[in-house]
Order: structure tokens, then sequence, then C-alpha cells
């Protein structure tokens, strides 16, 4: 039995297409952007075990007939959905809170609203602001025609949030956004995040499924545009039930003398295969990028990275840390890459991996691609067990087994914890992963 | 440990002959040879080939990636560049039915 490119699935097809964009009731020049999205989606295959790109991600078990596209006429009971953990005890200034793409909750500050701060759930950003999410939308580096998922997600997105930051305007509270995806839920939600010549703002995005048992598939994107001096703290946790279906494009670009500080937690999926590309687009811009990848069960997590050095005396610093019980897996390829005149371009890309059972794998694949000559780009991987004597040591100090293993998976961490400057998000990811930790013989 | 599942027809499998199927989320390898039927995950553990699309000969299949090789019935590697083994599951003809029970 061998799995070919899959006809048009009858619940998105183009009939099925062209009743959701009329409930979407968009205009015009948005209708044409999916529609030329749909016909890149029909006209591709899916992504098969030959190509490069997915030689180690098996998604025949996949099925997109058993997902319907998002239901526009759904209400959800905002009052019913939990908050996530990212903004539990922190002072935050605008959230968006969806349910399988539907908005449950959107709210931001008067304060911010008075800045000039453009916050909130994607449809009702996109009827008031129209001429801004045109100028950002798919601007970046998105691309639609990237797979057949990009293009997917393209034609139906729908739920996510914008954000958009004036010039020089300082953004001191967080702003969240939690998606959440229900029984056999579709979560396409696209994240817009914006930020002006020396904008300042921290966001934090989570998502997470209101039954962990139940399958559910996400198909979506964020885009992060960081101006001239701008400076973004930017919060990714993944944190999907075990059954849900995880494909992402997650991309930023910096701009001159900007700042990206990402930190990415990856605990949940059954499979995820997510593409996360950042591009040094002005000189002396920055990007921090601190991984998390926590799996069990048969889960598979599949990270492809890109540093992009598009412009000179850029620096960035990509660090990632793997445990893995079970039989889960990891698949980790980082890629270097710079432009030609880049000169002084330091880069630098590292992943750990800790295999906690004898079952777990982890593959990494770092890459350079360099076209400049006068540049510094560092690039690691390392796999290791966990070290018995470590375990014996702290045993005959009084500790069982289990709280030796959780001491050293926290120690594992800590040098991504150490960057992670927001304590909130230090602590919710230290729990999830703490709680996580099981004991073996 | 999950119970036998029936997978295929006997005689849907030719002998000797393979086929790959979806067993409780996970893709194995079913193959009738010499009378017997055996299963193996659909993984080469050198790089993730998809070794149902290999070549069978004798007790042996072969990776069409980089052309490791592995014994069917214990799942061990006999030619590199696969060193370790593949997850062999437990396999059964019962009547005119082929059955399947995942080891783990
Ligand atoms: S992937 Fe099978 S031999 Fe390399």
């Amino acid at each position: 039995m061998s799995v070919q490119a899959a006809p048009t699935v009858d619940q998105w097809n183009a009939e099925a297409f062209n009743s959701y964009v009329k409930q979407l009731g968009e205009p015009e020049w948005l209708v044409d952007l999916r529609q030329n999205a749909f016909e890149a989606f029909e006209e591709m295959g899916w992504p098969t075990r030959k190509e490069e790109e997915w030689m180690r991600t098996d998604i025949r078990g996949f099925n997109l007939k058993k997902f319907d596209p998002p239901k526009l006429d759904e209400v959800v009971d905002a009052a019913s959905l939990p908050s996530g953990v990212l903004a539990e005890g922190v002072d935050i200034g605008g959230q968006v809170i969806s349910l399988n793409g539907r908005t449950g909750r959107s709210t931001v500050s008067e304060e911010l609203e008075a800045k000039g701060v453009i916050f909130g759930d994607f449809a009702t950003v996109l009827a008031e602001h129209g001429d801004l999410v045109k100028k950002y939308l798919f601007q970046g580096e998105f691309d639609p025609n990237f797979d057949k998922f990009s293009a997917l997600h393209a034609a139906f997105f729908s739920g996510g949030a914008f954000l958009y930051v004036p010039r020089n305007v300082v953004v001191e509270q967080p702003l969240h956004v939690l998606n959440l995806i229900g029984d056999n839920g579709v979560d396409l939600a696209h994240t817009l995040i914006v930020l002006e010549e020396g904008a300042q703002a921290t966001v934090l995005t989570e998502s997470a499924s209101l039954d962990d048992d139940q399958p559910g598939f996400h198909c979506g994107a964020i885009e992060v545009v960081v101006g001239d001096r701008a400076n973004l703290r930017f919060v990714n946790l993944q944190n999907w039930g075990h059954k849900v279906w995880h494909f992402g494009q997650q991309k930023g670009s910096v701009g001159r003398d900007g700042n990206l500080f990402w930190t990415l937690g990856a605990l949940g999926s059954r499979l995820s295969k997510v593409n996360q590309h950042v591009a040094l687009d002005g000189p002396g811009a920055h990007c921090e990028v601190n991984g998390v990848l926590f799996t069990e069960g048969k889960q598979h997590l599949s990270y492809h990275t890109q540093q992009y050095h598009r412009a000179p005396n850029c620096t960035s610093n990509f660090l990632y840390k793997a445990a893995l019980q079970d039989h889960s897996r990891t698949v980790w390829r980082g890629m270097i890459k710079v432009a030609p005149g880049a000169q002084k371009t330091d880069g630098y890309q590292r992943i750990d991996n800790l295999l906690l059972t004898e079952h777990s794998r982890a593959d990494s694949i770092p890459g350079l691609e360099i076209e400049a000559d006068d540049v510094r780009c560092t690039h690691g991987a390392t796999t290791g067990r966990v070290d018995e004597e470590q375990i014996f040591y702290a045993m005959a100090r009084g500790f069982t087994r289990k709280e030796a293993m959780r001491m050293i998976v926290i120690g594992f961490f800590q040098q991504v914890f150490d960057r992670i400057t927001l304590e909130s998000v230090r602590e919710a990811l230290g729990h999830a992963i703490a709680r996580r930790v099981r004991e073996y013989e | 440990m999950s119970e036998f599942v029936r997978v295929a027809a006997l005689s849907e499998i030719p002998d000797p002959g393979k086929n790959v199927y979806e067993v409780d989320d996970r893709f194995v390898i079913v193959i009738h040879a010499g009378g017997q039927v055996y299963c193996l995950d659909d993984v080469c553990t050198h790089d993730d080939g998809p070794l149902g699309e290999g070549d069978l000969e004798g007790y042996e299949i072969e990776c069409p990636r980089h052309g490791a090789k592995f014994d069917i019935r214990t799942g061990k590697p006999t030619l590199m560049p696969a060193t370790q083994p593949t997850q062999v599951h437990e396999a059964k003809i019962e009547g005119d039915s082929i059955f399947v029970r995942l080891v783990d």
C-alpha cells in the first residue's frame, strides 16, 4: 500500500471553500488571496517520505477526511473556556481566546488603545483596520505555496489574533493569545504580530485541547514582523492534546537593530511538523530563540528551523533542548543561511537531546549555507542518556528515583530556562515538564 | 499488550510477498514467506527509510534508501548501514486470515 497525492477531500473541496469564504464576508483582496491559495492546495499532493523535508516524518496516518473546516456559526461560551497557563498571575494588557477557530474572548486595555495599539481577534481587526491587515498579511516569510498544508491554511484560515504596535510605542503589559481545540476540532488560526520602528511588546501565545484524549487538527501560521529598532519578546507554547495533528508555519523577520527574543515550548500533539524561520533583514538585527521540547508516548515532534542572515552585522542564537520519554521521537533540522553580502554575521545554533528511555529517538541535523566570506557560524548537536551515576548519587542522598530523574531533567533544561526572562513562562514550562516526568526502571 | 487484530485475508499476500497496513495508528509490514507470516514496523532504523517498499529476499528485507537489510523474523539488521533492530510484532495465520498483535 503506498499513499499517493490525495484527491480533494469532500469537506475541503471547491464548493465547500466557496461557501466558507462567502460566510466569512471578507474584502475582495483577501478573497483573492484565499482563492489563489485554494487553487495551489488543490494542485499540490500531500508530502511524502520521498521528500527531504518529510523524510523522517510519517504522516500516512493523517487523514483530512476525518476533519471538517471550522464551523463559522458555532457560538463559543467564553465563560466555559480555560484561560491557559502562560498568563497565570500575569497582569496582561489584552487577551484573545478562541475555540476551534471561533473567538470566545477578545479584550484590550483602554490604555493601550489610547496609545494606538491595535490588538484583537483576526476577524474584528480585519473589519476595523482592513488596510493595515492588507499591508502585512502574507507579505513576510510565510509562503502559502510552501506545501499543501500552507496552502490549506492560507485558503481556509480563520481565528487567531492581530497585534499592531505603532512607532516608538512601548507596551509594558504582555498580551495573551490562547487557541483551543475541542473534540475532533480544527484550528486554522493565523496570528500576525507587527511592531513598527522602535516599538516594544511582549506576546504570549499558547495552544491547548479541551480534552487531552480527543483528536484534533491544527494547521496554523504565525507571522512576526519586528521593525527597525523594535523589540519583541515572543513566547509560543504548544500544548495540544496527544491526538492532535499539528502543522505550523512560524515565520519572523527583524529589521535594522531590532531584537526578537523567542521562547518556544513544544510539549503536546501526536505529531508536529513545524517550520520556524527567522530572517534578519536589517544590519544589526538580533534574534534569540530558546526552545524546549519534551515528548512522551508515541509523540513525534519535527522542528525545522532556519535563521536567515540577509544583512550584515546580524546575530542569531538558537538554543534547543529536547528530552524524550517512552517511544517518542524528535526530528530537528536547523539551518543557518547567510546571503551574499551579509558580512560579519554571527550565527549560532545548538540542540541537546536527552533520551530518557531506550526506545526514544532524536534525530538532529544542523546545517550551514554560507554565501559570504567574513562570518562566524557555529552549530552543534548532542544526544545522550540519563547518567545512572547521577541518579545513584541523588538516591544515596535520600531522593527517590523519580525525584532524582525530575532533578536531572530540570537541570538539563536549566540552560534554556536561564535565558527565559519572564518568570511566569519559566514557571509554566517548568511545571508542565515536571508533571510529565515519570519513573523508569 | 494489545489484542490480535485481523489485517488481511491470507490470499491478499502471495507467498513470498508483503504489504503495509495501518494497525492502531501504526504502519507495519506484513510478510508472507515460507508458509509463515511475519510483521515488523515499517521503519528502517538507519534513517527512517520506507522499509515496506524494499525488496524481499528469503528472510531478508532490504531498505530502498541506502540498502540496509533486516531479518524479518527477528527485526535484526543483517547489513549496514542499519545497526539497530526494527520492532517486530506477533503475526499468525488463523483460517484464511492474517492476525497481528502489536508488541508495544
Ligand atoms: S534509511 Fe534505510 S538504509 Fe538508510
